[in-house]
């Protein structure tokens, strides 16, 4: 009976990451709602408003919530979770519920980009992950759209149209900022620029998931895989198909939510 | 008339340094040197024959009395009037070899690169250097200033107020930017936040230079040189006095002037003269 009963629990998992704040309700592994809001200065603050979205969004009470599990940079800052768990856990659980038979997901998030390799399970048996420099990171797009001022949301449709895209001498996104300026003033188009920047970061990450192993099944999460641009270089640089769960931002807070059962079942 | 006796045998030598950040250009000979600052900014490619127009007009001089015109820096191939271009590292082992004679080892934080320089007799015996992160040059400072809303000439004055200095854990600039404003939002004085940025280069810079046997006296140029904040966190990590030219800025063009100075007397000496370019000012024309 255990498992019928949790199962249509009402369940929240948030995400409080670097640059944004997720949530996902869940009934059962059915998703009732979701949001996404920028993670700001405060994290206790941020979590009570992103998680106050999903429940009005879903038309229930903060009584109804049987478990919250938090993740992500912020997860100690969620005042009133039952417990936390890595995000790196949460991004496999995530990623297994949109795709069973992905084995490796790509996280490209605002600060890290790592790789994670999934067992037969739903495990994480391995990962690496780029926290040092934010070469291979959303930060990179961040940065060079401030610079084109446009919104993070268009580059993906606008690098699609670049047909001599710009070659970075370098890695470095502060670097490729400077870089980037005097190729504007040389001439060069938006277009060009931003598919130089995904050559640029699809570099990085192949490089860090060809030094994971690459398996079968190549899920991309995290904010960057909502940027078709991106994703289409990486597909070319891994020379592979990838998958991408319809709201990529929100895999980690989806797969907190759904290891709240898991936990029940142990 | 003596004075226009005197003017004939002046000789004036030019060096043309195009950073990433700033150029500089340093006119030696005559009476007194002249010398200019001014940012490089996006289009550089246009800019050099500007720079050194002015810097003629500052001399009082037309450019067809300059005998030899070097360029030097990441921008030396957009100087069409250069005679000579020359790599900033052997420029700068010049000029500051000339400033501070004692000087065994260079260390020369500019805009977008950081070096070690070993130095004897003016001349480079090896060198290392990071122009692939922006840790630990110039560019770390200037971001960092700008989100501290703290003038970058200010950031040493400031630092030097510190009474503890913060621990700043990421070494990549965007990341140590995010992690300044955290702090900064939590509470952390600004002047703690600068000297645990200085810190923080410092490291970084000592730990590439440490791959150079590094040799007393050590000397710091280029714009970081201009940061007391950041010369006296070097000095702790470097263990030892560092010593820093009056305009560090300046060093590489410098470099650059005495270097073509040299190069034209001793062709001089040997009855030959060296080819020059036209003495005509115009932008780089190969670039469109």
């Amino acid at each position: 009976m255990g498992i019928w009963e949790s199962s249509m629990e009402y369940v929240l998992g948030i995400d409080i990451g670097s640059s944004f704040a997720k949530a996902v309700l869940l009934k059962g592994e059915t998703i009732l709602s979701y949001a996404v809001k920028p993670s700001g200065g405060n994290y206790s603050e941020t979590a009570r408003t992103v998680s106050s979205a999903v429940i009005e969004k879903a038309g229930i009470s903060d009584a109804d919530i049987a478990h919250t599990i938090a993740t992500g940079y912020g997860a100690a800052a969620v005042d009133g979770a039952d417990r936390t768990v890595s995000d790196i856990v949460c991004h496999a659980a995530g990623v297994r519920h949109s795709f069973p038979s992905a084995r490796t997901v790509l996280d490209i998030g605002s600060q890290f980009c790592r790789a994670i390799k999934i067992d037969d399970n739903g495990r994480v048996s391995n990962f690496l992950q780029n926290e040092k420099c934010a070469s291979g990171s959303g930060k990179f797009l961040q940065v060079i759209a401030r610079i084109l001022h446009m919104n993070v949301e268009d580059i993906g449709a606008l690098s699609l149209e670049s047909k001599n895209p710009v070659k970075f001498t370098t890695g470095c996104a502060v670097f490729a900022e400077s870089e980037a300026v005097s190729r504007i003033a040389e001439g060069a188009s938006p277009a060009d620029i931003l598919a130089g920047v995904h050559a640029a970061m699809s570099a990085k990450i192949a490089n860090l998931t060809t030094r994971l192993g690459l398996s079968e099944g190549c899920a991309v999460t995290g904010g960057a895989a909502k940027d078709s641009g991106l994703v289409r270089e990486l597909e070319a640089e891994l020379n592979l198909r990838v998958l991408v769960p319809r709201e990529p931002q929100i895999t980690a807070a989806l797969g907190a939510a759904l290891l709240s059962k898991a936990t029940k079942l142990e | 008339m003596p004075a226009m006796k005197s003017s004939q045998t002046k000789r004036y030598f030019a060096g043309v340094d195009i950073g990433s950040t700033m150029t500089k250009v340093v006119i030696a000979g005559g009476d007194a040197e002249t010398s200019l600052i001014g940012p490089t900014g996006p289009e550089h490619r246009k800019l050099a024959h500007r720079v050194m127009e002015e810097a003629l007009t500052r001399a009082g001089i037309a450019f067809g009395e300059v005998n030899y015109v070097v360029a030097t820096g990441y921008g030396r191939i957009n100087v069409p009037f250069a005679d000579r271009t020359i790599t900033e590292i052997t420029c700068h082992a010049k000029g500051l070899s000339s400033l501070l004679p004692s000087a065994r080892t260079v260390v020369d934080i500019g805009g977008q690169d950081s070096k070690g320089i070993r130095v004897e007799n003016g001349k480079v015996v090896d060198f290392v250097m990071n122009d692939k992160c922006a840790a630990g040059t110039g560019r770390f400072l200037e971001i960092i200033a700008d989100a501290l809303s703290v003038p970058l000439n200010q950031l040493g004055e400031l630092s030097l107020a510190a009474d503890k200095p913060a621990v700043i854990g990421n070494m990549c600039t965007v990341f140590a930017e995010h992690e300044v404003i955290s702090q900064l939002a939590g509470g952390e004085p600004v002047p703690n936040l600068i000297a645990g940025i200085h810190n923080a280069i410092a490291g970084r810079i000592v730990a590439l230079v440490k791959k150079l046997k590094i040799e007393p006296d050590v000397a710091i140029t280029g714009g970081g040189a201009k940061n007391i904040g950041l010369v006296k966190a070097l000095e702790a990590k470097f263990g030892c006095p560092v010593l820093v030219p009056r305009e560090p800025l300046l060093t590489g063009a410098l470099g650059a002037a005495l270097i073509g100075q040299q190069m034209y007397e001793s062709a001089e000496k040997t009855g030959k003269k060296l080819a020059t370019k036209q003495r005509t000012l115009g932008e780089a024309s190969f670039y469109s």
